[in-house]
């Protein structure tokens, strides 16, 4: 079992096949991680860095859990309070590092391509946990899991994504996942959140009522509104948004079949999603989070070219 | 000083000597003689086989970064590169530290390009600081020798002051020239916005930020009767503006950047910074029909949009690039290798006869004319290397690529420069 790349950059990159692989190791992951001793030695002696150029809570505790589960050792490092803050190029932080013998770069970065960029210069792996409004490859994948744990497969069914579309690498990440998986996709969401030309680069949906767009899915994946990405005005109000964007029990109460509700967090609670969709038995929100742990440890375990899971 | 070239294809449509292969004789920089064989002894012989002349070439948007920029380039290694580029005369940029907006810095520029190989002259700023608020002193920037007037890289963007402008320059028939960009839409943008932005997950810059530039701009230089030349043209619907513009009498010209014609954005999917410019690199499609634009005629010239960025302004991520690429050193080889379909009479056209014809700078290949001079040889290959940049900067695509088309060399005046 082998991937075809030496980086997970973007699914862009990927193979189904190499999807596959990450999922169906990651079973058995998942597997692992519900046994009383939850740590296996498949990494002992990789050495991984966590480079958060952006704030990250859940992708960073994932990523660190995944690899003190795999018995990596690992470093973090964040942008604010480091020599990022006097001046420092990214390429020679991350060179400065290396020197100490680091195996695996996990990175986070606010602009996109820079773990493209960082490839072409190092000799270590990388894994890319967020590249500006570019990709995000891990969230991709859990969330292929979560649905495939769901559903039973992705083949055929009719995913939605909702929201900020524009903002979003959670969504870029999905649709290429979704689609080399054989999965329909729809985007939906206000005509300033998505991109003029959606449906030309992806052959995907495009929906700009909400309504319509649960109507027609199996799955609705709610995006966050990126408000920390909103270099202008795209929409009047959180209010407005919520009006019109917001997924609420009533509309899912009309509709006559129950949907499965993903996020990826965190939730801007009351604006795309409320509190009595997000906490309901629909949602598989935490669920997400939980297998993001084991799908963190197959993309680590695959790429740093991993021994056979051991018991 | 005696240069003697032998052998050369004259190809200068003003020429007596059009199409016609002749020996040409130069001395202390004004051409002496030009016959059929001429056995006159002198300092330098310039015998390069299948070589053509032409009027020496002219560039109309370049960025020398001289003064208070120059770790990327001086107006020395700016005229080298020009040299090596074939270009004996070009337009710089007024975007320096200070803006070229005051007669002093015109003269400066002027004074330093005296002993250097090529003439250069500078753009003046429209406005005081490239602010676009209160207008600079253009009839004195005019009068010092400034060629053209633009705001360079920070596009006018308001109407009211352009309209002034473009009222200002009449008094000297000046130009205003301008790089089309509506910087309210997509300010962010990074890339153009398409299906390749979309995929690769960049911020896009819509093509219709420049065309409603175009269209704007064409009214008020219809409104002013004044002059306006549009560079860095990329998309077909500027083309058709332009186009239509010009059918009209309204006194529009225009100019587009080799890499437009050369490079698309599908060559961006490995996010090279190097192909980072603006305008961006547009579709596949655009790039097609602005080839057919200037075979065409409606492209009035090539201007290199010559934008050295030193190693640390590139080698970094995308978003934090700085724009540009250098142009002069490539732009010949590119037109020959990409427009194959070009006549050679065409190319001097774009390179010489029009840009020299619309800012008011004529040279000739004739007896007794100051020596202005292109040497290069249409049909010679060759794989563009580090050593055929004469630039402070590298940050160009080009390496490595094979070439048709190589300028051997330039005269300007008393200067002779060949390249290896």
């Amino acid at each position: 079992m082998q991937l075809s790349t030496k980086h997970l950059l973007g699914i862009r990159d990927l193979v189904p096949n190499d999807i596959q692989i990450i999922l169906d190791t990651a079973a058995q992951f998942k597997e692992v991680l519900q046994r009383p001793i939850k740590k296996v030695p498949s990494l002992r002696d990789v050495t991984i860095v966590n480079l958060f150029y952006e704030n990250s809570t859940r992708t960073r505790i994932s990523f660190e859990l995944a690899e003190k589960r795999l018995s990596a050792d690992t470093i973090n490092f964040t942008a604010s309070g480091s020599s990022v803050k006097k001046g420092e190029t990214l390429l020679d932080t991350v060179n400065n590092i290396l020197s100490m013998k680091v195996d695996l770069v996990v990175m986070r970065h606010s602009a996109s391509g820079a773990p493209h960029f960082l490839a072409k210069h190092i000799p270590a792996a990388i894994v890319n946990a967020g590249d500006g409004i570019n990709e995000h490859p891990t969230q991709a994948l859990l969330d292929a899991f979560s649905i495939r744990e769901k559903l039973g497969t992705l083949q055929g069914k009719k995913i939605a994504l909702l929201g900020d579309i524009m903002h979003s690498r959670v969504a870029l990440s999905n649709i290429y996942l979704l689609k080399k998986m054989g999965a329909e996709v729809m985007v939906a969401g206000p005509p300033t959140l998505i991109p003029k030309y959606m449906q030309q680069a992806f052959d995907v949906h495009v929906e700009y009522d909400l309504k319509t767009a649960l109507e027609w899915c199996d799955v609705a994946n709610v995006l966050r509104i990126q408000l920390e990405r909103q270099n202008q005005v795209l929409f009047s109000s959180l209010r407005e948004y919520n009006l019109q964007y917001g997924v609420k029990r009533s509309l899912l109460d009309n509709l006559n079949k129950e949907i499965v509700i993903m996020h990826p967090g965190p939730i801007n609670r009351g604006v795309e999603l409320d509190s009595d969709v997000a906490d309901s038995k629909q949602s598989i929100i935490l669920q997400q989070v939980e297998n993001g742990v084991a799908v963190r440890m197959a993309v680590l375990y695959l790429l740093a070219g991993g021994k056979t899971i051991q018991n | 000083m005696k240069v003697l070239i032998k052998k050369a294809k004259i190809n200068d449509p003003a020429s007596p000597f059009h199409n016609s292969t002749k020996d040409i004789l130069v001395e202390n920089g004004i051409i002496r003689a030009i016959d059929s064989s001429i056995t006159e002894p002198a300092d330098e012989v310039v015998d390069i086989p299948n070589l053509s002349v032409s009027p020496g070439w002219m560039d109309v948007f370049a960025h020398f970064c001289d003064p208070g920029i120059e770790h990327k380039e001086t107006l020395a290694t700016g005229a080298a590169a020009a040299a090596a580029g074939g270009f004996t005369t070009v337009m710089v940029l007024p975007n320096t530290k200070p803006v070229i907006d005051t007669k002093s810095q015109v003269e400066y520029i002027v004074r330093a390009s005296e002993r250097l190989p090529a003439q250069i002259l500078p753009i003046g700023a429209i406005t005081r600081k490239t602010e676009g608020k209160e207008l600079a002193e253009m009839y004195d920037m005019h009068a010092s020798g400034a060629a053209a007037f633009s705001d360079g890289l920070h596009p006018m963007q308001s109407s009211g002051i352009l309209l002034k402008g473009l009222q200002y320059v009449k008094a000297f028939d000046g130009v205003i020239l301008q790089l089309p960009d509506d910087e309210s839409i997509a300010a962010h943008g990074l890339v153009n916005e398409g299906i390749i932005s979309t995929r690769l997950g960049l911020p896009g810059k819509p093509s219709i930020a420049e065309e409603l530039i175009v269209s704007r701009d064409i009214q008020l230089a219809k409104y002013t009767d004044s002059r306006v030349h549009f560079t860095g043209i990329s998309t077909p619907k500027s083309v058709a503006l332009i186009k239509e513009a010009k059918e009209h009498g309204v006194k529009v010209t225009c100019s587009v950047a080799p890499y437009h014609l050369a490079l698309c954005d599908e060559d961006l999917m490995q996010y090279d910074t190097n192909l980072k410019v603006n305008p961006p690199l547009r579709t596949r499609e655009d790039m097609e029909a602005l080839r057919v634009a200037v075979a065409e005629g409606v492209i009035d010239c090539i201007a290199t949009h010559h934008l050295p960025q030193d190693y640390d302004a590139k080698v970094l991520e995308f978003e934090y690039a700085k724009d540009g690429m250098i142009g002069l050193e490539t732009c010949y080889s590119i037109l020959r290798t990409y427009l194959p379909q070009l006549q050679e009479e065409r190319i001097v056209e774009l390179l010489s006869v029009n840009p020299r014809k619309i800012f008011d700078q004529p040279v000739s290949i004739n007896v007794d004319q100051k020596a202005s001079l292109t040497l290069y040889q249409p049909d010679e290959q060759y794989t563009f290397a580090q050593k055929n940049i004469a630039s402070k900067c590298n940050n160009t695509p080009f390496i490595g690529k094979a070439f048709v088309g190589k300028v051997a060399g330039t005269v300007y005046g008393k200067k002779l420069s060949l390249n290896q």
